[in-house]
């Protein structure tokens, strides 16, 4: 078999199983009256061609990975990207605005909600798309909800991280309001979103089982 | 005598419905599959493993390390709920080749 190119322990277990399989043919023919050397000669002959076999396990056993990266974190990746980008054309003409406002010292209060509702509608198409690479790589069950929903996952780790810090800073402000903004926040920028982007992994799902159906 | 090519594509459903009978390991499974078709398909190591290691990845089955009733450590495969439910649709995939083939290739099965 040579040396195959896996982790020392996986590799020590996929060489154990098949001597074990060809030991096990080996011991059938002996105790079908074969003798000692055709047994040997036939048992070896199951392995069928090594290079072929070692060439098999080690493609499998790789592929793993790759699987885990074409399944999960490139489709990942681009639901991240195009939550980013959406994010991008639709919030920064109106955060312009804004800072260019308060910069002439006038507040401004951007329409967020006139905004907000299209940005969340659009995000189906996001989880759609990252749902369809997932399944396109073969992925089923988590793993392609995993990369449609990618983009809120990490605005809960930035929230989980950051949160804590808004009770140390503003201690002016009521612990209350503080919750009471957090949850807002996460209703608004995970909550929602998520359940837009995972829309679009059902809805996308729903669309390719009709094409196979047709 | 079948052609490697034709037996690829049977390997899959062949160690499947072996393995809905119960646990087996590796020799077992080959073994199993050449007396029940009657030596017509026959896996070498080569053909069976690498299938076994792609199914267990895909979640279809599941290899453990057991001691046998000789004392020896062999891996056993055991059949999981997505693979048990690949064998329906995987059986009704040959069904209809098999019904297709008729109609062209006039060509019959038991």
């Amino acid at each position: 078999m040579g040396t195959l190119r896996l982790e020392r322990t996986e590799a020590d277990e996929v060489v154990r199983e098949l001597a074990g399989h060809l030991e096990e043919c080996y011991e059938a023919l002996r105790a079908q009256g074969v003798s000692e050397e055709a047994a040997f000669s036939r048992a070896g002959a199951e392995a069928g061609n090594w290079a072929e076999l070692r060439r098999g396990v080690i493609l499998v056993k790789e592929g793993r990975m790759s699987d885990r990266v074409k399944q999960i974190w490139i489709p990942s990746l681009v639901t991240l990207s195009g939550w980013a980008v959406l994010g991008v054309v639709i919030w920064s003409p109106l955060m312009w605005e804004s800072w260019n406002a308060a910069r002439r010292g006038v507040i401004l209060f951007p329409p967020l909600v006139i905004l907000y509702w299209p940005w969340l509608l659009s995000l189906i198409f996001i989880g759609a798309a990252g749902a369809y690479l997932s399944r396109r790589a073969k992925a089923t069950g988590w793993r392609v909800y995993l990369s449609g929903a990618f983009p809120v996952l990490t605005v809960g780790v930035v929230f989980a991280v950051t949160f804590p810090f808004a009770f140390v800073v503003d201690a002016q402000v009521a612990p209350f309001f503080k919750i009471t903004s957090m949850l807002a926040n996460v209703v608004s920028w995970i909550v929602l979103p998520g359940i837009a982007l995972w829309l679009g992994v059902v809805v996308e799902g729903m669309l390719r089982q009709k094409r196979v159906a047709d | 005598m079948i052609r490697t090519e034709l037996k690829r594509g049977t390997a899959e459903l062949a160690v499947l419905s072996v393995l809905e009978e119960g646990p087996l390991h590796g020799y077992e499974i080959g073994r199993r599959i050449a007396e029940q078709s009657d030596g017509a398909l026959r896996y070498t190591l080569a053909a069976l493993y690498p299938l076994l290691y792609r199914m267990e990845q895909r979640g279809w089955l599941r290899g453990e390390w057991e001691t046998g009733p000789s004392g020896k450590r062999r891996r056993c495969y055991r059949l999981l709920a997505r693979g048990r439910k690949m064998l329906k649709p995987m059986r009704e995939e040959w069904v209809d080749l098999f019904r297709a083939l008729r109609r062209v290739a006039k060509v019959t099965h038991a």
